[in-house]
Order: structure tokens, then C-alpha cells, then sequence
């Protein structure tokens, strides 16, 4: 992701619609599950307004997120008037809702590609991590994307209970029909906090499963891209102070965070515009506020817990 | 010749961006390359970009379309421009 000086908008907007889930992962950094939709969530004429600024100003990838994005009361009117404007989008689901026909209404629209996060290679791991999920439907929800011809990337969150299927998890990935495997290191924050006794991964856990990454990122070579990132939150983090990502990260409720992983918002959907937005963004990176935080993680790494205590900058 | 299907041309006041969004990797583009690539989106094949280009920048016709060439050819190996046969 290319840095945001100079830029007139975003490259990339992540836009979490909806914080509304059917699940309630043990890992959800959005806290989402069931009865979990914000109050103040955009309505229908609020998120189309966001979708044509965003088109307007020729933003050129999106992804919807949530909470599960297929549970928005818009979301294919969405879809299309993303699609039909030529933006890129990518949608990123727990893939319980990928039905036969909502498949085909997807590659119909002209999504980029659909993200299923598939966090264990067995229906016992995948329902530890994926609470009220259904590792069997999630499954022939890939395959209906499959053969609706769907782009497919697979996701997948690491945690003390699956990391030993770091091999069959890739391989499913591939057998499914994916055409990218995303992973890196799960974050304490969100339902992870309380849940980290059964989550929480060693330093040599991770050193053995990047390992093993690397080597299927080998083997799938030419087949299916395999990305994982390495890097710990504090280096991503310093890394990012320097070199903003030109990314918004859009809440369901239009309030716009600097990244996911600060507790930083720099913008209101309900009362700026893009540009204002946009020009906030850029500055707010430089506050002073936003560095502390970054250096106090070095010597609290546990104050990721506060990420949804928003502070406006 | 066209940009390739997931890739996203924008104007910048510095001369543009290409957004490859399958990779996610971006690329920043000087005028001339911005210009190269308008033309490219626009349809034009690399003669006609050539001396659309020469009648607006300064320098040789010849040199012009060298530099169009190497462009072209860099943007070609990284898989942001394709045929056009390829859809």
C-alpha cells in the first residue's frame, strides 16, 4: 500500500458496514456477534453519499467488512453501485450467507474477489475459534463462490488451537479453489482480550509457522499466492508513523479511523466531506498524541485492549 | 493494448498513480509516465501514443518514442499493461 503524501484521496478504503455478526469469534477485533449492530449505524441514503464521494474522487479499491457485511440491510444495492461505478471491491465475510445464488449475484455485480475467513483446517478448530459457526456450510460457501467463478482468498487467524494446521490450511485453501492465503498474527484486542488464555501464541509457535508459510508459499508458486505478515504489531505500527498507508478505515457508523490498530479517529462520514476528511487524515498522523501511543506499546503492549475507545484527533 | 484488468489509473498533481489491486502494490508515475499511461486507458497503441506525445513535449520524435518504448515495456513486465486481445 503506497504512502498518502501528495495524494488528492485514498487508494484504499476498508469500510466495516455493519458490526452486526452471526458469530461471535473468540478473535474479533470489531467485538461483533449477534445484536451487535451499532446504534448509530449509517442509514440507506448516508452510505450511498459515502460510496459516491468515495467514486467521485475515483477511489479505486474498496473492501466491506463487518461484523458480517452480507448481514447489511443494503448490501447488494451497495455492491452494485460500487461495481457499476468501477471500483474495485473486495468483500471480506464469514461465508454463511454465500449461497448458490448470492454467489452468482456476486460475480454478476463484478466483485474483485470475496475473503473467507476459515480459521481452522478441521470443523473441531474452526468451531472453537468461530463461535455459532458451521465450518461445513462455510465450506460449501467457498465452493459456490468457486463455481460461480468468484475470485477466492482465504484468511487465516492463528491462535494456540490451530497453528498446527498451518500445512492443512493452506492446502484446503488451495483444494477450495483460492487464489490468495492471507495470515499474519492475531491481535489483543477486541473478544481476544478475554479470550487470550486460549488464544495467546508463542514467539517460537510463530517462528515455526511463518516457517512453514514460507515453505508452502514456495510450493503454491504460480497456483495460489500465499501472504502472511511477519511483522509485530509495534513495528507495523512505527513503520506506519513514518509512512501512512494511504488507507481509511471507515466504522459503520462513518466515523473513520487512522488504523485499525489505534484507537485514533480523524474524520465523521455524517458531517465531512471526503476531502475534509482526507486532509484531517494526514495531519492527524502527525499529532502528537498518536507517536505516545505507538512508544507507550513498546513498554504496555497490552493497551491494545483500549482500541475501541476512540479518541478523535 | 490496455491497462491490465485490475488496474487502476488515477491523475495526481505529481502525475498519477497505478493501483495494481490484486498485489496491492502501488506504483507513483512521473507526467511522462502519467501521460504514457492516459494514453494507454485512452486505447492508443505505442506509435500512436508516440507521436501524440511528441506533438505535446519537447525532445525528438525518435527520442520520444524510445522513452514510450522502455515505459511501455516496464509497465508490459510488471503486468500493468496487456493485450487487448486478452480482455
Amino acid at each position: 500500500m503506497g504512502s498518502s503524501e501528495d495524494l488528492t484521496a485514498p487508494l484504499y478504503v476498508a469500510w466495516q458496514v455493519t458490526n452486526e455478526c452471526n458469530l461471535a469469534c473468540l478473535h474479533c477485533i470489531e467485538e461483533s456477534g449477534p445484536g451487535k449492530a451499532f446504534k448509530d449505524e449509517l442509514g440507506r441514503a448516508q452510505v450511498f453519499d459515502v460510496i459516491d464521494q468515495l467514486m467521485d474522487h475515483q477511489v479505486p479499491y474498496l473492501s466491506f467488512s463487518g461484523g458480517e457485511p452480507m448481514l447489511h440491510p443494503h448490501f447488494f444495492e451497495m455492491v452494485e453501485r460500487v461495481c457499476a461505478r468501477g471500483g474495485e471491491l473486495k468483500i471480506e465475510t464469514n461465508g454463511h450467507y454465500l449461497t448458490q445464488e448470492n454467489c452468482e449475484r456476486l460475480k454478476e455485480l463484478g466483485v474483485k474477489a470475496v475473503q473467507v475467513s476459515l480459521d481452522g483446517a478441521s470443523a473441531a478448530t474452526f468451531g472453537r475459534m468461530r463461535v455459532r459457526g458451521n465450518f461445513d456450510l462455510t465450506l460449501a460457501g467457498v465452493r459456490n463462490l468457486h463455481a460461480a467463478a468468484v475470485p477466492i482468498e482465504i484468511n487465516f487467524s492463528p491462535a494456540a488451537f490451530n497453528i498446527h494446521e498451518a500445512d492443512a490450511i493452506v492446502d484446503l485453501a488451495y483444494e477450495l479453489g483460492a487464489v490468495s492465503f492471507y495470515s499474519g498474527r492475531t491481535m489483543f484486542t477486541g473478544n481476544a482480550v478475554k479470550a487470550w488464555r486460549h488464544l495467546a501464541v508463542s514467539e517460537e509457535q510463530y517462528k515455526t509457522y511463518f516457517d512453514v508459510l514460507r515453505r508452502k508459499a514456495d510450493e503454491c508458486r504460480g497456483k495460489m499466492r500465499v501472504y502472511f505478515h511477519e511483522a509485530g504489531l509495534l513495528e507495523e505500527l512505527r513503520y506506519r508513523l513514518k509512512n501512512p498507508a494511504a488507507l481509511l478505515i471507515v466504522l459503520p457508523n462513518g466515523l473513520v479511523k487512522l488504523i485499525n490498530a489505534l484507537p485514533f479517529v480523524c474524520g465523521d462520514f455524517r458531517r465531512q466531506t471526503l476531502t475534509e476528511i482526507w486532509a484531517n487524515f494526514r495531519r492527524a498522523w502527525q499529532d502528537p498524541r498518536v507517536a505516545k501511543f505507538i512508544d507507550d506499546l513498546a513498554s504496555d503492549p497490552g493497551q491494545t485492549r483500549t482500541l475501541h475507545q476512540w479518541v478523535s484527533v | 493494448m490496455q491497462l491490465a484488468k485490475h488496474v487502476k489509473f488515477r491523475e495526481e498533481k505529481f502525475g498519477g498513480v497505478l493501483f495494481e489491486t490484486r498485489s496491492e502494490k502501488v506504483f507513483t508515475l512521473n507526467a511522462t509516465a502519467a501521460a504514457v499511461v492516459r494514453e494507454i486507458a485512452a486505447g492508443h497503441d505505442q506509435k500512436e501514443i508516440a507521436v501524440r506525445l511528441a506533438d505535446r513535449f519537447s525532445g525528438s520524435p525518435a527520442a520520444i518514442e524510445r522513452e514510450v518504448a522502455g515505459l511501455i515495456g516496464d509497465l508490459q513486465q510488471k503486468g500493468l499493461v496487456e493485450d487487448s486481445a486478452r480482455g
